[in-house]
C-alpha cells in the first residue's frame, strides 16, 4: 500500500518538475523587455567631482511631451532656418542611408577637425580641438535615431520624443563622449539602472 | 466588566483603524545626524498624508503667489511623478564631491534625499504619492478671482 502511495508521489511529481522546468526555461523570453536608462556621467578628476543621473527613458518619454518652452512644444524641437543654412537635411540623410561605411566629411580648420562619418548603421561625429589635444567630443546616434528625429511631416522639426522611443528599442548605446582638458563627460544608454 | 471591555476594544479599533488612515499613504522620514560628539540625532517619522492636508489648511492667501509659479509647471511634474511612480528603484542623482555625498534616488515608491557631508547627515523619505496631492494640493490654492473681486 505505502510503496503504491509513494509510486504515485513520483508519478504525479514528474509532470510537476517538468512544468516548473519549461517555466524556468520560458521565462526569460516571456518577460516583459528591460526598462532602457539614460544614463549621464560628469567626472572631474582633478576636483575629484563625479555626477551621476539615471533616468528611464520611459520617465523621459512622458516628461518630454509636457515641457512647453521656447523652442521644444510638445517633444518637438523647432530649427530656425538660419540654423540650416539651406541644407535639405532630408535629401542627405537619404544620401547617407543608402551609402557604405565612409567617412563623410572631414573639416579641418585653425581651431578643430572635424569628421563625420557611417559606421555600422550610425553615424559618427568626431572633432578634436587642435590647440587642445585633450579636448574631443565624440558622438555617435544610430542612423535609427536619427532617422526618428526627421520623422516629422514640417522640415523645421526635430521630433525628439520619437527619438527617444527609437532610443528604447534600440540596444544599448554610447552616445556621447566629450573629453576636456579637465572633465570628462559620458552620455549612454543600456538596461542597467546603475552606472558601476 | 465585559462592556469595559468591549469599549476598550472599540477604542483600539477606531485608534487602530485611523492610524492606518493617516498611514494609508506612507509615511515622511526624516533623520538629521550631526557628526560630531554628542552631535544631534533626530529621527521623525510623520505620516504623509498630513503634508497634503497641511496644505490644504494653510491660508490660501499664503500660498497664492507660490501657487501662481508652480502652475506652468504642473503638467510636466504631473508626467514626471507619473513616471516616477511607474519606474524600478534607481538612483536619479548622485553628486560626489570632496567632503559631500549628495544623492537623490527612488526607492520603494518613495523619493528619498541622502545629504552627507563633513558635518552632518540629512535623510529625507516622502512617498511619491504624498508629493503629488501637496503638489495638485498647491496648484489648487490660487484665490478665486470672483471671490477676491468680490471681497474688494
Amino acid at each position: 500500500m505505502r510503496e503504491s502511495i509513494g509510486r504515485r508521489t513520483h508519478i504525479a511529481a514528474a509532470p510537476c518538475l517538468l512544468a516548473a522546468g519549461m517555466i524556468v526555461l520560458a521565462a526569460p523570453a516571456m518577460a516583459a523587455p528591460a526598462e532602457k536608462y539614460l544614463h549621464v556621467k560628469v567626472e572631474d578628476p582633478a576636483k575629484d567631482e563625479n555626477v551621476h543621473i539615471n533616468v528611464t527613458l520611459a520617465m523621459a518619454e512622458k516628461i518630454l511631451p509636457a515641457i512647453n518652452n521656447q523652442d521644444l512644444h510638445n517633444g518637438k524641437l523647432s530649427i530656425h532656418k538660419a540654423e540650416m543654412n539651406g541644407v535639405d537635411v532630408r535629401a542627405l540623410l537619404d544620401a547617407v542611408r543608402t551609402a557604405p561605411d565612409n567617412e563623410f566629411v572631414t573639416v579641418k580648420d585653425q581651431d578643430s577637425d572635424v569628421r563625420v562619418a557611417k559606421s555600422k548603421e550610425n553615424i559618427i561625429v568626431h572633432v578634436t580641438d587642435k590647440k587642445n589635444k585633450e579636448k574631443k567630443v565624440d558622438v555617435t546616434v544610430p542612423l535609427k535615431i536619427v532617422d526618428a528625429l526627421f520623422s516629422t511631416a514640417k522640415n523645421d522639426e526635430l521630433d525628439v520624443a520619437a527619438a527617444l522611443r527609437a532610443l528604447s528599442d534600440a540596444g544599448d548605446a554610447l552616445l556621447v563622449t566629450v573629453q576636456d582638458s579637465t572633465q570628462r563627460v559620458r552620455v549612454w544608454v543600456d538596461s542597467r539602472n546603475t552606472q558601476d | 466588566m465585559i462592556l469595559l471591555g468591549k469599549i476598550a476594544l472599540g477604542m483600539a479599533g477606531v485608534g487602530l483603524a485611523g492610524a492606518g488612515l493617516l498611514c494609508s499613504d506612507g509615511v515622511v522620514h526624516v533623520k538629521v545626524i550631526e557628526k560630531e560628539p554628542h552631535g544631534l540625532y533626530i529621527s521623525l517619522v510623520a505620516p504623509a498624508m498630513l503634508a497634503p492636508i497641511a496644505v490644504h489648511l494653510a491660508p490660501r492667501r499664503g500660498l497664492a503667489q507660490a501657487s501662481r509659479q508652480i502652475q506652468p509647471y504642473m503638467p510636466m511634474i504631473r508626467a514626471a511623478l507619473d513616471g516616477l511612480r511607474e519606474t524600478d528603484d534607481v538612483v536619479l542623482v548622485e553628486v560626489k564631491a570632496p567632503g559631500e555625498h549628495v544623492k537623490v534616488s527612488r526607492l520603494a515608491g518613495s523619493i528619498v534625499v541622502d545629504v552627507d557631508d563633513a558635518g552632518e547627515r540629512v535623510q529625507v523619505s516622502t512617498p511619491i504619492r504624498a508629493i503629488s496631492s501637496a503638489v495638485e494640493q498647491l496648484a489648487a490654492a490660487t484665490p478665486n478671482p470672483m471671490v477676491t473681486d468680490y471681497a474688494k
